[in-house]
C-alpha cells in the first residue's frame, strides 16, 4: 500500500515537473498564455470588487458572452468524447491513443466552463450553497441543478479515464478493463447528457418563445459535434507537428466524416428553424427577427449571424467536396466550423433571446473591455491546462516518461534519496 | 542561434513582460468604468399620497379653512340667488365665483348650478329628485346620477382605498368623489409625469428612430 | 495481476534535468515576475464593495433558521444597517396569515401613466436610487392593442394621459405558477402560503436564472452595490422584504411584505391618484379585489398562455 502511494506520488511528481521543462517555443507559448491569464485575472478582480457593473450586462440583457462561451464549451466538451465512440464501439484502431487527448480536451472544456459560469455569478462567495447536502440543490426542478451535477461528473469521468489508463502506460501495465470501460460507456451517453441539459436551461423558458422549441436541444448536439472535432483535427496536427507524436491523417480524416455529417445535420435545422419562424411569422418570432433581420432601427447582430451562416455553409460545402480531404483546405474548413457555430451558438442564441425583453424593450447589448479580458483569460487558462495535460501524456505515451526510467529521472531529488528497497 | 540562447532570449523577455504588466495593473491604465451619471432625487412630489382636492369631510378633519362654504356670508337666505345666461344659452359665471368652470358634462348638458345646489339652502345640495344632501355626504349627490361608479365607490373598486385591507387589525378608508373630481369640471385632470427609468448601460437609440415605434 | 505491454525497453528519461546555476537564476526571475504581476493584478480587490463576514458567509438558509437564529440575524441586519446609513430600523420577520390568498386588480381604464406608483415603491422598499432599481415599469400602449412590441417605456411628454393610448404598469405578478421559483437552482426564491414569491437575499448565488425565466421581466439584480441616501431610508423593514440588499443578487416586487403582512395596503396602492390599483384577500369575499372579480365582465391576465397563472388581473370598466 505504502509503496502504491509511493510511487504514485512519483508519477505525480514527474508530470508536474515536465509541465516547466521544454523548448523556447513552449516557453514562449506557455508565457502569452500567462499573460493572457494574468490580465483576466485583473479583470476579474474588478468585477469582484464593483459587481457585474463593470460588464455590458444590465435586467435586459442578463446573460453574455460568459454564459455564451460556456454554451459554446460545453459542446467542445461533450464532442472530445465523440472520439470515443470510433474506438470502442466500431473498434476504429488508428483513433485509439487519440482517445486521452480528446479526452484531455473536454476536461480543459470542462475547468473552462466551470471557470466561466463562476465568473457570471453575482455572488460566487455563496457557491457553497449548490453542494447538495450542505446547502440547498433545487434537483430536479432547476436545470441548472442538472448542469451542475453532470458537469462535474463529467470532469470526474474524464479525469479517472484519462489518469487511469495514462498511469497505466507509466507503469507499462495493460489496464484492467472494469476499471474503465464501464466509465468510457457511461461518458459516451454523459456526453450527450451534459449538452442536452445545457440545452435544456433554454429550452425549459417559456416566456422566451426564442428559445421555447424544441429544436434547441438537437441544434446544440448537431453544433457541438461539428465544433468539437473540427478543434480536435487542429489540436491533433499541432501535437503531430509538436511532439512528432504518431497520428496518421487516416485518423484526421475519420474525425473530418464526423464533422462533415454534423454539419449537414446543423445546417439542415438551421433551415428548419428559420422555415418555422419567419414562414408563419407573428409576435413571438421578434427575437429571430432581430437577430436576422434587425428590429424596430435595431441591428447589431445582424452582420455576425449572417457572417456565421456564411461560413458554416461554406464550411459544409467545402466539407461535402473531396478538396476537404487535403490538410490545407480541411483546416481553414475547420477554422470556419469553429468560428461560425462560435457565433452562431454563443451570440447567435443567448442575446436574442433577451431582445427584445418581455416587456417589448429593445436595448443592445456590447460586452465591456473588462469582460472582454475575463474571457480571453479565462480561454487562455483553458489553453494553458491543454497544453500542461499534454506535456505530461505525449511523453507518457512515448514512454519518455514510465517507471522504466524512474530512477534516472529521479537522481538528485528527495525522492532518490528516501527511495525504498525494491 | 542556438536552442538555449533562444530559451533564454524568450525567458527574458517574459520577466521584462511581466514586469511591464505588474506596473499597468498598479496604474490601473484600463477597463477604468467611467463614473456614473447623476440620477436626480426624485421631486417629493411623486410621492406624496394627498389628493389634489380637499372635501369638506377632509378640510373639517385637518379643522381647515371652511370659509369657502360660509355662502351667507355674501348671499341673502331670503333671496335666492339667480342665475343669468347668455345669447348661447350658457352659463355667466359671476365674477364672485369666477374661479368655477362649469363642465360638468358636454354639450352644457349640466348648465345650472341648482341641479347640485339647493338655491333656498346655499349650505346644502339636492338632487334631483328632491332630497338634501349635506356637502360632507356630497358622494351621495354624485351617486344620484352616477350609480354603477357609485356602487363601485362602496366596493372599493373606484376611486383609492387606503389603511388597512384587514379590518380586524384596522380601518379601510375611503376618499369622497370631490378628493379627486371637481364638481364643477370632475374630468380628471392631466398631470405631468415622473420621470422615464433611467437604464444601467446608456441604451443607444438606433438612428433615425423617433420616440414611438412603427 | 495485468501484463506487461511489449516493447518494454527502458527510453531515456525525459524529465531528467540538470540545473545550471544560470537556468535557475533565469527560472526564478521568472517566476518571481510572474508573482509581481499576479499580486499587482489582484490589487483591486483592495476595494471589495462586500466581502462577507464569517457569520454571513456560514447563514442558514430561510426555512432552516430557528427562531434563535432568525433574532439573531435580524439583529445583526439592523446593526449593520444603522452602521451603514446612520438610521437603526426595525427589522421584522412577518409570518404569512391563515386564511390569506394576496390578489391584486389594476383598472387599465383609470391608469393616467404618472408613475407616483413607481417611485412611492421605491422609497417605501429602500431600492438603488444609483444604478436606479425601479420593480415597476409602466408601459405606455396605443389604444387598440396589447402587442407589448408596441409599447413605451421611456414616454415622458408634458401631461399625461397622452390622447390615444393607454398605460399598463407591469411588476411582479406573484404568479401561481412561477417559473422563476422552477429555476432558482439554489431555493433562493419561493412561494408563500399567502401567494407572495419572496426571495431570501443572503442565500441568493446571483446567477440571474430566475430573471432570464420571468416572463412579465420582474426581476432586477444588483449589479453593484446599492445606493441609497441616508435621509430616505425607511426604518420599518423585513427580513424577506425591504431591507438594504447587497451587490450581486436579484430583488423584486414583494407585495410591500411588511405592509401587506401588517394588514396594510402595498405603498403603490395608497400612492395613486387614480384609484387603479386595488390589492386585498381573495379569500375574503367582502373585499374590494373579490368584488372586482365577481362583478367585472372584462378582465385579463398577462400573457395567460404561458401557464403562469399571475395573481394579477388587469380590468376595464369603461
Amino acid at each position: 500500500m505504502k509503496t502504491a502511494a509511493r510511487n504514485y506520488l512519483i508519477f505525480l511528481w514527474r508530470c508536474a515537473r515536465i509541465a516547466f521543462v521544454g523548448d523556447w517555443r513552449y516557453y514562449a507559448w506557455m508565457g502569452v498564455l500567462t499573460l493572457f491569464c494574468m490580465l483576466g485575472l485583473n479583470a476579474y478582480a474588478k468585477q469582484f470588487a464593483q459587481g457585474l457593473v463593470v460588464t455590458g450586462m444590465s435586467d435586459q440583457v442578463s446573460w453574455g458572452v460568459y454564459i455564451a462561451n460556456f454554451t459554446f464549451l460545453v459542446g467542445v466538451a461533450a464532442a472530445a468524447v465523440m472520439m470515443v465512440i470510433p474506438v470502442y464501439i466500431y473498434d476504429n484502431e488508428e483513433l485509439h491513443d487519440l482517445v486521452i487527448f480528446g479526452e484531455l480536451l473536454a476536461v480543459a472544456a470542462i475547468i473552462m466552463c466551470l471557470s466561466f459560469v463562476t465568473v457570471d455569478l453575482g455572488r460566487p462567495d455563496r457557491f457553497w450553497h449548490l453542494i447538495p447536502g450542505l446547502g440547498q440543490l433545487n434537483f430536479p426542478a432547476s436545470m441548472l441543478s442538472w448542469d451542475v451535477i453532470v458537469l462535474n461528473g463529467y470532469l470526474l469521468l474524464n479525469v479517472h479515464i484519462c489518469g487511469y489508463l495514462l498511469y497505466c502506460r507509466y507503469q507499462n501495465k495493460k489496464p484492467a478493463r472494469w476499471f474503465y470501460i464501464p466509465f468510457v460507456f457511461t461518458a459516451i451517453f454523459w456526453a450527450i447528457s451534459i449538452h442536452t441539459v445545457t440545452a435544456f436551461l433554454y429550452v425549459g423558458l417559456g416566456g422566451r418563445p426564442f428559445w421555447n422549441t424544441a429544436i434547441v436541444g438537437p441544434r446544440f448536439l448537431a453544433s457541438a459535434f461539428t465544433a468539437g472535432p473540427a478543434l480536435i483535427i487542429l489540436a491533433l496536427q499541432v501535437i503531430r507537428r509538436v511532439t512528432h507524436y504518431t497520428i496518421t491523417d487516416k485518423a484526421l480524416l475519420t474525425l473530418r466524416s464526423i464533422v462533415q455529417v454534423s454539419m449537414l445535420i446543423n445546417v439542415f435545422l438551421l433551415a428548419c428553424e428559420v422555415f418555422t419562424e419567419f414562414y408563419s411569422g407573428g409576435l413571438h418570432i421578434a427575437s429571430s427577427r432581430y437577430l436576422f433581420l434587425g428590429l424596430h432601427g435595431y441591428h447589431a447582430l445582424v452582420p455576425w449571424i449572417w457572417t456565421a451562416i456564411t461560413f458554416n455553409l461554406t464550411a459544409m460545402v467545402l466539407l461535402v467536396l473531396p478538396l476537404s480531404r487535403s490538410l490545407k483546405w480541411l483546416n481553414l474548413t475547420c477554422v470556419l466550423c469553429i468560428t461560425g457555430i462560435w457565433i452562431e451558438k454563443g451570440m447567435g442564441l443567448v442575446i436574442p433571446g433577451f431582445i427584445p425583453t418581455p416587456l417589448g424593450e429593445m436595448a443592445e447589448y456590447t460586452p465591456s473591455l473588462n469582460e472582454t479580458l475575463v474571457c480571453f483569460g479565462i480561454w487562455a487558462f483553458g489553453l494553458l491546462c491543454y497544453t500542461i495535460f499534454l506535456r505530461m501524456s505525449v511523453p507518457i505515451l512515448q514512454g519518455g516518461i514510465s517507471k522504466a526510467n524512474e530512477k534516472e529521472a529521479l537522481v538528485n531529488t528527495i525522492f532518490a534519496v528516501t527511495e525504498a528497497p525494491k | 542561434m542556438n536552442e538555449s540562447t533562444k530559451t533564454a532570449r524568450v525567458l527574458q523577455v517574459l520577466v521584462g513582460l511581466f514586469l511591464l504588466l505588474a506596473v499597468a495593473f498598479l496604474l490601473n491604465l484600463w477597463g477604468r468604468s467611467a463614473p456614473r451619471p447623476q440620477i436626480p432625487l426624485v421631486d417629493p412630489k411623486f410621492i406624496d399620497p394627498a389628493t389634489v382636492r380637499q372635501s369638506y369631510a377632509d378640510i373639517t378633519a385637518a379643522k381647515g379653512d371652511l370659509s369657502d362654504f360660509d355662502c351667507y356670508g355674501c348671499h341673502d337666505k331670503k333671496k335666492p340667488p339667480t342665475l343669468r345666461f347668455d345669447g348661447n344659452q350658457t352659463l355667466i359665471i359671476p365674477q364672485e365665483h369666477s374661479d368655477i368652470v362649469m363642465a360638468h358634462g358636454s354639450h352644457n348638458r349640466n348648465n345650472n348650478c341648482f341641479n347640485c345646489h339647493d338655491e333656498n339652502n346655499l349650505e346644502q345640495l339636492q338632487t334631483r329628485d328632491g332630497h338634501q344632501v349635506s356637502f360632507a355626504d356630497s358622494p351621495q349627490l354624485c351617486g344620484s346620477c352616477h350609480g354603477p361608479t357609485y356602487r363601485d365607490w362602496m366596493a372599493g373598486a373606484h376611486g383609492r382605498v387606503s389603511g388597512y385591507w384587514n379590518h380586524n387589525v384596522g380601518e379601510k378608508t375611503r376618499k369622497a368623489c370631490v378628493s379627486c373630481h371637481n364638481p364643477h369640471s370632475p374630468k380628471f385632470p392631466g398631470r405631468q409625469p415622473a420621470p422615464p427609468p433611467h437604464p444601467l448601460h446608456p441604451l443607444a437609440k438606433p438612428s433615425g428612430s423617433t420616440e414611438g415605434k412603427d | 495481476m495485468s501484463d506487461k505491454l511489449p516493447n518494454s525497453e527502458p527510453i531515456p528519461a525525459l524529465d531528467q534535468v540538470g540545473m545550471s546555476r544560470r537556468s535557475f537564476l533565469r527560472t526564478s526571475a521568472v517566476v518571481a515576475s510572474g508573482f509581481a504581476a499576479l499580486a499587482a493584478g489582484l490589487e483591486p480587490l483592495r476595494n471589495l464593495n462586500d466581502f462577507p463576514t464569517l457569520e454571513r458567509f456560514m447563514q442558514k438558509y430561510y426555512k432552516e433558521m430557528t427562531p434563535e437564529d432568525m433574532a439573531r440575524v435580524l439583529k445583526r441586519i439592523e446593526s449593520e444597517v444603522e452602521q451603514q446609513y446612520g438610521v437603526r430600523p426595525h427589522v421584522r420577520d412577518y409570518k404569512p396569515m391563515d386564511g390569506v390568498e394576496f390578489v391584486y386588480c389594476l383598472n387599465l381604464s383609470r391608469c393616467i401613466g404618472c408613475r407616483k406608483c413607481v417611485h412611492a415603491c421605491v422609497a417605501e422598499n429602500n431600492q438603488s436610487r444609483n444604478p436606479e432599481i425601479q420593480y415597476i415599469r409602466v408601459l405606455q400602449m396605443p389604444n387598440g392593442s396589447f402587442d407589448m412590441e408596441k409599447a413605451v417605456h421611456d414616454y415622458n411628454p408634458e401631461q399625461v394621459p397622452e390622447k390615444g393610448h393607454f398605460y399598463m404598469p407591469v411588476q411582479c405578478q406573484q404568479c401561481k405558477n412561477p417559473p422563476c421559483v422552477k429555476v432558482c437552482p439554489v431555493h433562493a426564491t419561493w412561494q408563500e402560503t399567502d401567494g407572495i414569491t419572496v426571495i431570501d437575499y443572503d442565500w441568493c448565488i446571483g446567477c440571474r436564472y430566475c430573471e432570464a425565466a420571468c416572463p412579465y421581466w420582474a426581476r432586477r439584480f444588483n449589479f453593484t452595490k446599492p445606493s441609497i441616501p441616508k435621509e430616505k431610508i425607511n426604518p420599518n423593514m423585513s427580513y424577506l422584504g425591504n431591507r438594504p440588499r447587497r451587490q450581486g443578487v436579484m430583488e423584486k416586487c414583494h407585495f410591500c411584505i411588511q405592509r401587506t403582512r401588517a394588514g396594510r395596503y402595498p405603498a403603490c396602492v395608497e400612492v395613486c391618484p387614480a384609484g387603479t390599483r386595488k390589492f386585498g384577500n381573495i379569500l375574503d369575499p367582502e373585499s374590494e379585489v373579490s368584488y372586482i372579480l365577481k362583478t367585472k365582465r372584462v378582465f385579463t391576465q398577462l400573457k395567460e398562455e404561458l401557464g403562469t397563472s399571475p395573481r394579477f388581473f388587469y380590468y376595464f370598466d369603461v
